[in-house]
């Protein structure tokens, strides 16, 4: 961090701020990025860099004037544009700030250790994916990319509050083409904090073998089936939930959940929870973007909704205590935790017995509404008949409520496995005992 | 701020990349001011401005390609980054080189009237108001309406090994408005999101009542819906924002990033006839004023209108510097990125069908039994297989003809090169609509347009089984 620089900064325009008689929070956050991507053996895209930016928020009588800038030149025009955005507000909200009170949780920092690796180590993950996925002639082409990022966040106010936190890790994806009547895609994903968590190998060869499976894909019948939705598309699918459970959304009646805490809403083996920490993902954090502590709760108890999640604004709405789940401008978990059950996907594979196992969704930012739940996504994936997968599915969309959807959860597998999107996404797969299903044939 | 960055700036920077590596470097410096204003119930809840400044560097080595970014903009900084980038690419081609940078002046297409910075915040509450009050008003049923406004003036210097030196300043203006609707118990929401690259001049000349009013009927006439029927059927896409079908079913897959290296199902089909004879379509980013538009590309090539499509005959693809090479085939001013943290690639612009010969009625009045996808939500493609998806945000089913009850929940699901064969009437009201494209070099302001058109048939998933 550039403490000095950042130092003087937040002084001038701390000094600004009691000047002008209001209070001030400035938010630092400081980015390393590294990824690369291969097509076909051939380095594809390379970027290695850096970025810093500082987020200005005046509060004057409860009204919050916003401003950014990238360069420490001229703190008092960042100050005075904050001041000027304030006077346009004209909500009735109240905002506040955090004063820095409380038992903020002592979480590991990151250390930084894929930025240490020397270049050819992290390309010779991609190289790996690369040959692995190579590895049957039927496959046409293939994409590996290999990532890693590094993310600093300090906080600081006029009321005292001064935070810091570092946190990141690295990640790989790969695609595989196999050549057919059309096109078949499989693809992969991990993440991890240590470079023994991400094996390109491993990610290679599962988007060669899932290409490979969907060779003479074809679609169903429309009708209703039983399905897995496999742990990469339910952390997908969760994006609904999100939006649900902010509580910000509640009190503007975005949210079906309104109304309904303390009530049934999912089957009783369905158990989410907010993790501050968990060791699979590279966004923890100790605190949320306005500074206030975070704490690991249960969001969804055995099927029952047990809290929205709040900050500073919506907490003081409803008479309760903030969640520290500021995030930006609205509202997020940190690391969104779905509890695993016991059984593995195999396991889950002949508990769905016959049905369909749905691996890709599409279009969630289109065609699916948090407001109603209501979603109906194009979709891909395998059909199951007595616990073994049979064919490859395409050319089928998916359609339900996300409301019905957590009632119809018949069994949640151990796969556990993180993911990246709102915060940190760490989820098994499940079984859904009856969800419509349109096709062609 | 972009005068920091003097010719000799610029060729000690570029000139650093090719020492260490590379026989190319490019040097893209952009200083954006920003705002966004957020209305949520008739009140304004959020206000920003920001400014973001920074550089990015890139080197190439044959058709291998390095990027950098940085926003510490000490000299000594820049040249280390530049470095880097030439010792990333490895081998030394032109070493020492000396450069001659020549500042290219650039004729303007897209004459801004009032500079974003230099008007009233209150005169831009004023516009949103306006559109909220109209959305509000339009029905009891409307529950709640959200108006977003941005604006942006990006100041861009692009400069490279190949003497380009020069300078472009983008400026857009965009309003969101989003009405929700509530009846027993069921929400549905409408969206219409206008936006061009001009000044708020934009927002005063437009009829914000009526923009208002359509977002709100989009909720209104959903939230009355039955679930959209499933199956195979006949679909009449809607003219202006209808064509982000068309954007996202073939264009991605006609973008350089997906054709160089044979990763799209359009590689290699020049001159093929690839589509249904009613259809041409074209990428044009020299349309005055449009959201779109651009002097010159993120790279610094001067932009034009690229035909992509001619009665079903494939004519071009859309190419950056990176696929030029790749291609070997000349850069179509087709190199786009979000900002200066993205390294660019080929991108659309301003992209739509060309109109044909019917009436709109006409087109509707062809079929028997279908779905009129009247304003459609957005949606995305994997190129490499042309599987698309989208969301039909205000449907309606045709009857012996007719337009005739809303249905909701529609999503349209096929592959791209498939529907542009089946695509069956052109019709003669060509009109765009605006949106952001997410894709390898971030999100963008992309154009979509289309007339109304008929497909013979796509695969609709509801809910109505």
């Amino acid at each position: 961090m550039k403490n000095k620089q950042f130092d003087d900064f937040k002084d001038t325009v701390f000094a600004l701020a009691k000047k002008n008689n209001v209070e001030v929070q400035i938010s630092y956050s400081q980015n390393r990025n590294f990824q690369v991507r291969y097509q076909n053996g051939d380095m594809d895209q390379y970027t290695d860099a850096g970025k810093f930016r500082m987020n200005v928020l005046v509060l004057k009588d409860g009204k919050l004037g916003a401003s950014y800038t990238e360069t420490f030149d001229d703190p008092e025009k960042v100050f005075l544009d904050a001041c000027e955005n304030i006077s346009i507000v004209d909500t009735e909200d109240v905002e506040y700030f955090y004063d820095g009170s409380g038992e903020y949780l002592e979480l590991e920092p990151y250390d930084g250790v894929f930025e240490n690796l020397p270049v050819r180590d992290r390309i010779g993950y991609v190289e790996t994916a690369h040959k692995e996925a190579r590895k049957d002639e039927r496959i046409l082409m293939d994409m590996a990319v290999y990532g890693d990022e590094m993310n600093e966040q300090r906080i600081a106010n006029t009321l005292g509050l001064d935070v810091s936190f570092v946190d990141g890790g690295g990640f790989m994806y790969a695609m595989a083409v196999a050549k057919d009547s059309s096109p078949r895609s499989g693809t992969e994903f991990t993440l991890g904090k240590r470079p023994e968590d991400i094996d390109g190998a491993y990610v290679g060869k599962k988007a060669r073998e899932e290409s490979i499976a969907l060779i003479g894909s074809q679609s169903v019948k429309s009708g209703k089936y039983r399905i897995i939705l496999r742990n990469d598309v339910f952390s997908d699918m969760l994006g609904m939930l999100v939006s649900m459970i902010s509580a910000e959304n509640a009190q503007k009646n975005l949210s079906p959940l309104k109304g309904k805490l303390g009530e049934q809403i999912g089957s009783n083996i369905f158990t989410v929870k907010d993790l501050p920490y968990h060791p699979m993902s590279i966004s923890n954090a100790p605190f949320d973007t306005q500074g206030v502590p975070t704490c690991e709760k249960a969001i969804i108890e055995k099927g029952v909704f047990k809290t929205f999640l709040h900050n500073l604004k919506t907490a003081k709405k409803d008479g309760v205590k903030p969640t520290g789940n500021a995030a930006g401008n609205g509202i997020a978990p940190i690391n969104l935790y779905v509890e695993p059950g016991n059984k593995s996907f195999e396991e889950l594979l002949s508990a769905l017995g016959d049905g369909i196992l749905i691996i890709e969704v599409d279009g969630m930012h289109a065609g699916a509404n948090p407001i109603s739940g209501n979603f109906s996504l194009g979709a891909k994936g395998f059909k199951v008949e007595n616990g073994k997968i049979v064919r490859g599915v395409e050319e089928i969309t998916v359609s339900g409520n996300f409301l019905e959807m957590m009632k119809n959860i018949e069994e949640i597998g151990s796969d556990l496995r993180a993911f990246v999107g709102f915060g940190g996404c760490i989820v098994p797969s499940i079984i859904v005992n009856e969800i419509d299903i349109a096709g062609t044939m | 701020m972009l005068d920091k960055f003097s010719k000799g700036v610029a060729e000690r920077i570029l000139g650093t990349v090719l020492k260490y590596g590379g026989d190319f470097a490019e040097l893209f410096v952009e200083d954006r001011y920003s705002t966004n204003i957020s209305l949520k119930n008739g009140k304004v809840e959020t206000a920003q401005t920001g400014r973001m400044f920074g550089v990015g560097i890139r080197g190439f080595l044959g058709d291998k390609a390095i990027y950098a970014y940085t926003n510490d903009l000490s000299e000594e900084n820049m040249l280390t980054v530049a470095r880097r980038v030439g010792e990333a690419l490895g081998e030394v081609k032109l070493g020492d080189l000396s450069l001659d940078l020549r500042k290219k002046e650039l004729n303007n297409r897209h004459i801004i009237i009032f500079n974003p910075k230099d008007v009233q915040k209150e005169t831009k509450v004023g516009y949103m108001k306006r559109a909220y009050e109209a959305a509000r008003n339009y029905s009891p049923v409307i529950a709640q309406v959200v108006v977003n406004y941005w604006d942006y003036d990006q100041n861009v210097l692009i400069a490279n090994t190949e003497g380009v030196y020069v300078t472009d300043e983008r400026v857009r203006t965009r309003l969101m408005i989003n009405a929700v609707a509530m009846k027993d118990g069921q929400m549905e929401s409408g969206f219409y999101g206008p936006g061009a690259a001009m000044g708020p001049e934009f927002l005063e000349r437009m009829d914000l009542e009526q923009a208002g009013v359509r977002a709100a009927r989009i909720a209104v006439r959903m939230v009355d819906a039955q679930p959209a029927p499933a199956g195979r059927m006949t679909v009449v896409i809607s003219n202006e924002f209808g064509g982000v079908i068309f954007h996202e079913a073939v264009g991605h897959a006609l973008e350089a990033s997906s054709v160089a290296r044979g990763m799209s199902v359009f590689a290699g089909k020049l001159g093929q006839q690839v589509g249904a004879e009613c259809v041409s379509a074209v990428d044009d980013a020299t349309i005055p004023n449009a959201w779109g538009s651009a002097n010159v590309d993120d790279e610094g090539t001067p932009t034009q209108r690229n035909l992509l499509i001619e009665k079903g005959v494939l004519k071009g693809y859309m190419i950056d510097k990176l696929g030029s090479r790749r291609m070997n085939m000349p850069p179509t001013g087709s190199g786009r990125r979000q900002d200066y943290t993205y390294a660019p690639t080929s991108r659309m612009s301003n992209t739509f069908i060309l109109p044909g010969d019917y009436h709109p009625e006409e087109v509707i009045a062809s079929v028997d039994y279908g779905l009129y996808a009247k304003t459609m939500g957005g949606g995305s493609v994997n190129p490499a297989t042309g599987e698309f998806n989208f969301a039909v945000n205000e449907g309606y089913l045709i009857e012996n003809g007719k337009v005739t009850r809303p249905v909701k929940g529609a999503t349209l699901i096929g592959k791209g090169y498939e529907i542009v064969q089946k695509i069956e009437m052109v019709g003669n009201d060509v009109a765009r609509g605006q949106g952001m494209c997410g894709s390898y070099s971030g999100s963008i302001p992309a154009d979509v347009g289309e007339p109304t058109i008929k497909v013979r048939e796509i695969l609709v998933g509801g809910r109505n089984q």
